[in-house]
């Protein structure tokens, strides 16, 4: 029986709207992180709260890699999406019909990265909204 | 502080050359170097060695083959500047008075080593690597932006690569002697979108080596006196959250040490070799070592400033894209190149009157601090 793994649960909370990423602030010049920092690395300040990330942001750049790629399906796509939240995230992306463009609003969703025999390994990807 | 001299240098046949094991071929370099210096090897009083991949006694390993042991010996790894970063080591130990005369040797096997025919990571563990993260991809990001921000069509992203292999057929160590034209890089086959496999360096083995000295041994040896007259190397910062990846901060700060340390400024340079494993990297190169101004990579590159016999000359030997990169070679080999040119050795690619050069290595991705994380720049003049 093939179950779904949540990849690396400490990057993700539960919400009454489904599962969202999780960064954290500095409690000292607010510069938020992804994935949590074990401290600041603008400011050095020790003291991190936890954040919930909005899940919209904009497409900073993308590539799609169409060579074998170990254990992710291809083509894969990967970017650099800009939160709200004045943090940039690297995750993967997904392919949709229209060519990414640098800028699109992309939006998180819970997608397989990748599949083993045993289980599907599920996480965080990106895909432009209409 | 001692000023430093380079006397010796060789380098091994660049290839895919999975018959010979990466050690035999730095092996093969220091030989060389030893050779080109005519010296007697048990002149040699320390020894660095650079390798990244499966790398274990690598300098002792290469040296036992050419009769060097029983010396202070280390080994460097600094991802892609690891070369660099041994050269930078060895000048260290004789301008500080430690020892007169040393050897640096790079070599890289990467079409025997455990990760032969995968694509490069990022280190062990890191999280952008867990997902897919790799040194193409990382540079096909970065072309993105050279788009966006810069105005570059997918032909200047190609044209440095061409540039440099119409280069490569002038240099008999390069893996591609070969003509390509911007249709050869455009219906090359895909990478990471928009980086064909002629934007992307090929996987190469290779080895390199130099032998330092004092000025005292240098005259004693050569009339051709090249001197180091600047040796740095850097680390990243932790990345901004809004940094441009095409700034390469490093890059500008480790090249004002490197221009500071020499006495003298990007003009002065008469050519430069520097790290394009992937075609874009040498256009943003261009602003960050202050070959050109700000904004103006572009421009400049379709000007034709930086082909041999232009304003700048920028990888005479092929660069990565035409030799290959063989990580722990490549910081040494670019000390080579620049030698050859300075000594008027380099033959049909020479850089006329060439005076001054700079060898480039840049390189290393991580989560959290900018990219590439490390690099090396040593400044020959003659």
């Amino acid at each position: 029986m093939v179950e779904n793994v949540l990849f690396r649960k400490d990057l993700f909370k539960e919400t009454p709207e489904g599962l969202v990423l999780i960064g954290n602030r500095c409690t000292a010049c607010g510069q938020v992180f992804f994935p949590k920092a074990d401290f600041c690395t603008a400011c050095l300040n020790e003291t991190m709260e936890e954040t919930v990330l909005s899940k919209r942001g904009t497409l900073y750049s993308y590539t799609i890699t169409r060579v074998p790629l170990g254990k992710f399906p291809i083509p894969y796509a990967i970017g650099y999406i800009t939160l709200p939240e004045k943090v940039r995230i690297f995750a993967p992306l997904i392919i949709g019909d229209k060519e990414f463009q640098v800028g699109d609003t992309m939006e998180m969703e819970i997608a397989t990265l990748w599949t083993e025999p045993d289980k599907n390994v599920i996480g965080y990807k990106f895909k432009a909204v209409k | 502080m001692r000023d430093v001299y380079i006397i010796g240098i060789g380098q091994s046949i660049f290839g895919k050359l999975p018959q010979y094991s990466p050690i035999f071929l730095g092996a093969q370099a220091a030989k060389a170097a030893i050779k080109d210096a005519g010296i007697d090897p048990k002149m040699i009083q320390v020894a660095y060695g650079s390798k990244v991949l499966d790398a274990a006694q690598t300098i002792e390993d290469v040296l036992k083959r050419v009769g060097i042991t029983s010396l202070e010996m280390h080994n460097t790894e600094n991802a892609c500047a690891s070369g660099g970063a041994a050269v930078n080591l060895l000048w260290k130990d004789i301008a500080y008075g430690v020892y007169d005369i040393g050897i640096a040797v790079g070599c890289e096997g990467l079409t025997t080593c455990s990760k032969a025919g995968q694509l490069l990571g990022t280190a062990e563990g890191d999280l952008n690597g867990t997902l897919g993260m790799t040194m193409p991809a990382n540079a096909a990001l970065i072309a993105r932006r050279l788009m966006v921000s810069r105005g570059a069509t997918v032909e200047d992203l190609a044209r440095a690569s061409i540039k440099n292999h119409r280069n490569a057929i002038m240099n008999p160590y390069a893996q591609y002697k070969k003509v390509i034209t911007l249709e050869d890089v455009l219906h090359a086959k895909m990478i990471c979108d928009p980086l064909t496999s002629l934007h992307c360096c090929p996987i190469t083995d290779g080895g390199a080596a130099a032998i330092l000295c004092t000025e005292a041994i240098a005259r004693k040896y050569t009339t051709k006196l090249i001197k180091i007259i600047s040796s740095v190397v850097l680390t990243s910062t932790y990345e901004a959250w809004d940094e441009d990846p095409i700034e390469v901060p490093i890059m500008r700060k480790l090249s004002k040490m490197a221009y500071e340390k020499g006495g003298i400024g990007p003009e002065d340079l008469d050519l430069v070799e520097l790290h394009d494993a992937f075609s874009p990297e040498e256009l943003y190169s261009y602003e960050a070592l202050g070959l050109c101004p700000d904004g103006e990579s572009i421009p400049f590159l379709r000007s034709g400033a930086t082909e041999i016999g232009g304003k700048i000359p920028v990888n005479p030997s092929g660069g990565l894209q035409s030799l290959g990169h063989p990580l722990g070679a490549s910081g040494v080999r670019v000390l080579a190149e620049i030698t050859t040119h300075l000594r008027g050795e380099a033959g049909a690619r020479q850089v006329e009157g060439a005076k001054v050069g700079m060898a480039q290595m840049v390189g290393g991705t991580l989560t959290g601090v900018s990219s590439p994380s490390v690099g090396s720049i040593n400044i020959l003049a003659k």
